[in-house]
């Protein structure tokens, strides 16, 4: 029976995937979600995807557009049976490996109405955006995104907004 | 990328190997064709088969895959040799130990005979979901079929086997 | 009673009889050693051998391929889908505080 190796590609080594950008140490919290998302994609893994997203589909070729040229795709998303099962001490900590000088926060949306946050971060280099990190939490939900390159925000929001992207069931391993 | 193993016997150990996925193997197997001696000889087939072909296998990642694909469609090319479909019988039939469940056993067992009265490939598909938590698109690639097949395969014999549990408990709704 | 979990119940793996491995390590054994065959037969079982090990790993690497693009597309959803959720609460704010002053 498939456990921890849903969407997986790659050994975990204390929660940090190979090139990713953020060290986000997330085991403890894998083991109390209820289901967990979690992709894996580094530049040689994109380029192979790339090659599989049709470009007479227009959703699709804009996320191989997108995509193209990335160095890595890395989302974690933990989703709980009830809520209070992080804390904001979680959530600081996975805050913390972005106050550096490097990376600068550019959205912090705090919701008091469906307690949902979102925080959005970008990492400069010189003029040019080199990563994307995203901190979303609502009561029973957690999500982590880091983007490695440069990434085009308007296309990622477009598309996450757009009811014609392809539908992916959100297959989750428990 | 996945990390790629030395592709030779003796890194991927050959016994090893066959005690890591026996389970998995002779399960599709016997699922399908509810016959534990036909199920034990074909698994035992498809391991001599992993036997000739493990120095071309890239990695265990890639051993699972080849497994799951060899052994579900030698499944299929035996029905389709014998032409025969397992009858849904009252008849108590000896099973191989199983981990306890905490399920009904009497519903366990009525599930799994009318799991083996659906036509070939949905039994096979339905197999390797809920056996193997696999999902469409690994279905498809496993079965050589396109996923939107796939899917409505899926779909269509869940209807089924909610009908007749339905008829076979005599229960409204499932 | 939910029938996919029931499903999931009903279809676990199960083992094969205890002395399965060593059965399968006895007829590995003794399989007989493939004889001298014309040179002809050889070539041409090399490679229809060649074909069907391409085909295999061919077959591996779509396998991969589709795996790569469907959690591209995940998280591209997810990501794109949270952004997006900021934006409009961002923009919702904007509008809100316009509208106050």
């Amino acid at each position: 029976m498939k456990t921890a190796a849903f969407l997986t590609v790659f050994l975990l080594f204390a929660g940090l995937s190979p090139a990713q950008q953020v060290k986000w140490n997330y085991d403890k919290l894998a083991a109390r979600a209820s289901e967990t998302v979690d992709v894996s994609l580094d530049g040689a893994l994109l380029r192979l995807a790339t090659k599989f997203l049709s470009d007479d589909n227009e959703d699709e070729a804009k996320v191989k557009k997108l995509v193209a040229g990335l160095k890595g795709v890395y989302v974690k998303s933990f989703e709980f049976k009830k809520e209070g099962e992080y804390s904001a001490a979680d959530v600081e900590s996975f805050r913390a490996p972005l106050h550096t000088s490097d990376w600068q926060r550019i959205v912090g949306v705090h919701s008091t109405e469906d307690g949902e946050d979102v925080e959005v971060y970008i990492k400069n280099e010189g003029k040019a955006i080199s990563g994307l990190a995203i901190i979303a939490t609502e009561p029973k939900e957690l999500t982590l995104v880091n983007i490695v390159g440069a990434i085009d925000l308007d296309t990622l929001s477009e598309l996450g907004g757009h009811f014609g992207i392809p539908e992916v069931e959100v297959e989750k391993k428990k | 990328m996945p990390q790629r193993a030395p592709s030779t016997a003796g890194a991927l150990d050959f016994a090893g190997l066959v005690r890591q996925h026996q389970a998995m193997v002779f399960s599709v197997a016997w699922h399908f064709l509810r016959d534990h001696a036909l199920a034990e000889e074909l698994a035992q087939e498809v391991f001599l088969s992993l036997h000739q072909h493990l120095a071309t296998l890239e990695s265990p990642e890639h051993v699972q895959f080849w497994l799951r694909k060899v052994t579900a469609n030698r499944a299929l090319d035996v029905v389709r040799r014998q032409q025969r479909r397992p009858m849904v019988s009252l008849e108590v039939v000896p099973e191989p130990v199983a981990a306890t469940s905490a399920g009904d056993p009497m519903l366990g067992e009525t599930l799994r005979k009318l799991v083996a009265t659906l036509p070939e490939k949905a039994r096979m598909v339905v197999i390797l979901r809920y056996q193997e938590d696999l999902d469409p698109t690994e279905i498809a690639e496993a079965l050589s079929i396109p996923v939107g097949t796939v899917k409505s395969q899926l779909q269509r014999a869940l209807a089924l086997l909610r009908a007749k549990m339905s008829r076979s408990l005599g229960e409204k709704a499932i | 009673m939910n029938l996919e979990d029931e499903l999931r119940s009903a279809l676990r793996r199960r083992e094969p009889s205890p002395d399965f491995t060593d059965r399968v390590l006895a007829r590995v054994a003794a399989a007989p050693a493939p004889h001298a065959a014309r040179p002809w037969v050889r070539w041409v079982a090399a490679l229809a051998a060649s074909v069907l090990l391409a085909a295999g790993a061919v077959e591996y690497r779509h396998y991969q391929g589709e795996r790569a693009k469907s959690q591209v597309l995940l998280a591209v959803r997810i990501a794109g889908s949270t952004l997006h959720k900021a934006q409009r609460k961002v923009q919702m704010l904007h509008t809100a505080h316009r509208s106050v002053s």
